[in-house]
């Protein structure tokens, strides 16, 4: 069964890396749908987050061979259940629609979204949350006739589990 | 730490390669290495250079050096089309997990990614097809790269390196000294042995009743050879090899029992779908040793010991998986064996070589036939050579009746692209060999085909005196697609056949000493020619256009469906 698989990668912070972390994904013709790549808490040791539908026996050999990729340092696969995962997005809205409409007012106030930026042509709201509740405010200022423009992080995670250490001991203590 | 030496980038790196152990190195010069040609002129007598004729031919004759000696081979070319040629032998060295370090030239740091003349993004192209890469742009990058190189390539599942080397770095200077690379902390090729995984495999193997060992390359990497025949003995466990596994065991041992897969022996075939219990040591159930894999070894429990965790289960689900150094695992595992005999078992094999001689065998064998047979022809060569030759292959049918009809007494004996199918892989391979272990003979083994990829390495074999031997199957086809089309494709020999020039002809304008044999009754006397011949000697061998290799499991067929003739 095809579903949604976080992986969570810990590597060495070099060039190339990257390349050869997609490039598995491209072999298999997996599309990546959101990847975030981001230094982790230890200096020189960077964090991968990728997600892609892919079946779980794929995603299994999938993360061995990347286990394979000399400055991985640690690669574990994940379904969204098993993670807290919460992105960023940012929209723009000209103010005058903004002022003119209404509903701008009570969108912010119900999704929990602040604004960040008003300017005499266009206001900036941000919004962190599930990527269902990013998209539901999205469908919301477009129903409204609102939206110029709309941009997304990727996924940012921590485990659910209270005792999961992120990376081996070994690696920390270095 | 070593004395300290003020030196430019590209004389770092041959002292680098020498710190390795390096004597040999393969390669072709070009302009974007000609710095670390210009200090190889000083090194001519510690670091022996062979310019080849094609950089393909570089790579290749790097890994038959890597294969035969088990040591890391080494190549060098420039950049652009240096390394694009690389690409093949790359691929082909990483799917036969061989270690091999490839240095290629880049343009100058300053116009990367400029499209300057012959730029190519080498990095990027090798991504997919090397155990690691990388790009070295200060020469004080060189000793660490160097390094690193070494201890990945050979370490854990061997396979190949490259490293981009430009230009400004090779002419920059750099205080050099030279530490080994011993440990990395995202890279632990050596896995801790599961020890009550080896407990349940004793177990499983004690209750077994029909177990069978599957042979691959892995034992001769991990040098497991003694503890697999240590252990075959101690439980009377007959052993089929892989193609990449041909050589680990003599094939005059008594539990040894022939091929597995494709174009396999009856015998290792049959019992792999009778066995109860198959013991895998460092092989990886490739397509064409299962056939089907739902059809696969339908009675037999799997027990898989890889060093490469990504290869357990990876084709087919596995019982218990073993991951490990086939050495360590194969020693554990026979301290706990039983010791028992299993003669009716083995009466499964003597009756299907019977049946693979009758059906098979000796039809080719058959004097009164017109033409020589390739199956007559690796006969007599094996029969010449009494087991004590290496034996390199081409791909296709002269690789296949290589596997099936060369025997072997040492281990690292038989040469042949495996994984990636690499025609014009046999000619260099078998120089590189021969220049790896000099005081063995090496037959080259190709066919029409595949020769005419690597011709030019005859000049390589010339310019050198690279005393090996040639033989050439001359079919004056493509066989083995010629034999698909045959059986599959309705006779269709689209584009199989060739016309083919005076082979001996062509030997000889290259200085080596040349003949060409068509006759049944003179095969014999020409190859042991080939045998006593002092340097190289070339032999085309004329042989049946319409042979075909069996027994043939076809392309996703069940290995019970295997069939012996048209």
């Amino acid at each position: 069964m095809v579903k949604e698989y976080i992986v969570i990668a810990f590597t060495e912070n070099q060039i190339g890396v990257l390349n050869r972390i997609t490039a598995l994904y491209l072999r298999r013709k997996i599309n990546i749908e959101s990847l975030k790549v981001s230094e982790s808490s230890i200096k020189g040791i960077s964090m991968f987050v990728i997600s892609a539908f892919t079946s779980s026996e794929t995603i299994d050999k999938l993360v061995k061979q990347l286990r394979n990729i000399i400055d991985v340092i640690q690669v574990e696969y994940y379904t969204n259940e098993e993670l807290i995962t919460q992105e960023i997005a940012l929209y723009k809205i000209s103010t005058k629609l903004f002022r003119q409409n209404g509903a701008t007012d009570r969108i912010v106030r119900e999704w929990n979204a602040r604004i960040i930026e008003i300017n005499p042509s266009f206001v900036v709201v941000e919004k962190t949350g599930t990527r269902e509740e990013i998209e539901q405010m999205r469908q919301e200022f477009e129903r409204q006739q609102l939206l110029q423009e709309f941009t997304r992080s990727g996924t940012v995670v921590l485990h659910r589990e209270p005792w999961v250490q992120a990376l081996p001991n070994q690696i920390i203590s270095q | 730490m070593a004395r300290k030496q003020r030196v430019k980038g590209a004389e770092a790196l041959l002292l680098s390669l020498l710190a390795e152990g390096t004597d040999t190195i393969f390669g072709y010069p070009g302009g974007q290495v000609i710095p670390v040609y210009d200090h190889l002129y000083d090194y001519r007598d510690r670091l022996h250079h062979i310019l080849t004729r094609h950089e393909q031919g570089a790579v290749h004759a790097a890994q038959g050096y890597a294969r035969a000696t088990g040591r890391v081979g080494v190549c060098l070319a420039t950049s652009g089309p240096g390394a694009t040629n690389l690409v093949t032998g790359i691929a082909d060295a990483m799917l036969d997990s061989t270690p091999l370090v490839c240095i290629t030239g880049q343009v100058p740091s300053s116009l990367l990614g400029t499209d300057a003349f012959q730029e190519a993004d080498t990095i990027s192209m090798t991504m997919p097809i090397s155990k690691w890469n990388f790009q070295v742009t200060k020469a004080s990058e060189i000793p660490r790269a160097i390094a690193k190189a070494f201890y990945i390539a050979r370490s854990g599942r061997p396979g190949p390196v490259v490293i981009d080397f430009t230009k400004d770095a090779q002419v920059e200077e750099v205080d050099f000294s030279y530490q080994p690379c011993l440990y990395l902390r995202s890279y632990h090729p050596k896995p801790d042995l599961d020890t009550e995984a080896i407990t349940r495999a004793v177990e499983m193997i004690n209750a077994s009743e029909r177990p069978l060992l599957l042979v691959g390359q892995g034992v001769k990497l991990s040098g497991a050879e003694t503890a697999l025949i240590e252990l075959a003995e101690a439980a009377s466990i007959p052993m089929g090899e892989t193609l990449m596994g041909i050589s680990a065991v003599p094939n005059d041992h008594p539990l040894f029992i022939g091929n597995l897969g494709m174009h396999g022996n009856l015998a290792a075939n049959e019992m792999t779908q009778q066995s109860d219990l198959i013991i895998a040591v460092g092989m990886r159930f490739s397509d064409r040793v299962t056939g089907d894999v739902n059809t696969y070894a339908p009675k037999a429990e799997i027990i898989q010991i890889d060093i490469d965790a990504a290869e357990l289960g990876k084709n087919l689900p596995v019982a218990l998986p073993i991951h490990a150094d086939a050495r360590e695992a194969l020693e554990a595992l026979k301290r706990g064996i039983r010791h028992c005999e299993r003669p009716q078992w083995m009466e499964v094999a003597v009756r299907k070589q019977a049946e693979e001689q009758r059906e098979v065998i000796d039809p080719a064998l058959d004097p009164s036939l017109e033409h020589i047979t390739m199956c007559r022809a690796l006969h007599a060569l094996a029969e010449a050579e009494q087991g004590q030759a290496v034996i390199v292959t081409d791909v296709g049918q002269n690789q296949m009746f290589s596997a099936r009809y060369s025997r072997f007494k040492e281990t690292r004996s038989f040469i042949t692209s495996g994984g990636l199918g690499t025609m014009g892989f046999g000619l260099p391979a078998a120089m590189g060999a021969k220049l790896g272990v000099p005081d063995k003979e090496v037959v080259a083994v190709l066919g029409d085909g595949g020769f005419q990829m690597s011709i030019q390495e005859l000049g390589t074999i010339m310019q050198n005196k690279i005393g090996l031997k040639i033989i050439v199957l001359n079919n004056t086809y493509l066989g083995m697609v010629r034999q698909w089309q045959q059986l599959f494709w309705n006779r269709r020999y689209s584009f199989t056949e060739l016309e083919n020039p005076d082979f001996p002809a062509v030997a000889r304008a290259y200085g080596i000493p040349a003949e060409r044999v068509s006759d049944p009754n003179e095969l014999n006397a020409a190859i042991e020619r080939l045998v006593q011949a002092q340097g190289a000697y070339f032999l085309e061998i004329v042989v049946r256009p319409e042979e075909n290799v069996f027994p043939m499991v076809p392309a996703g067929a069940s290995l019970s469906n295997i069939i012996c003739k048209e």
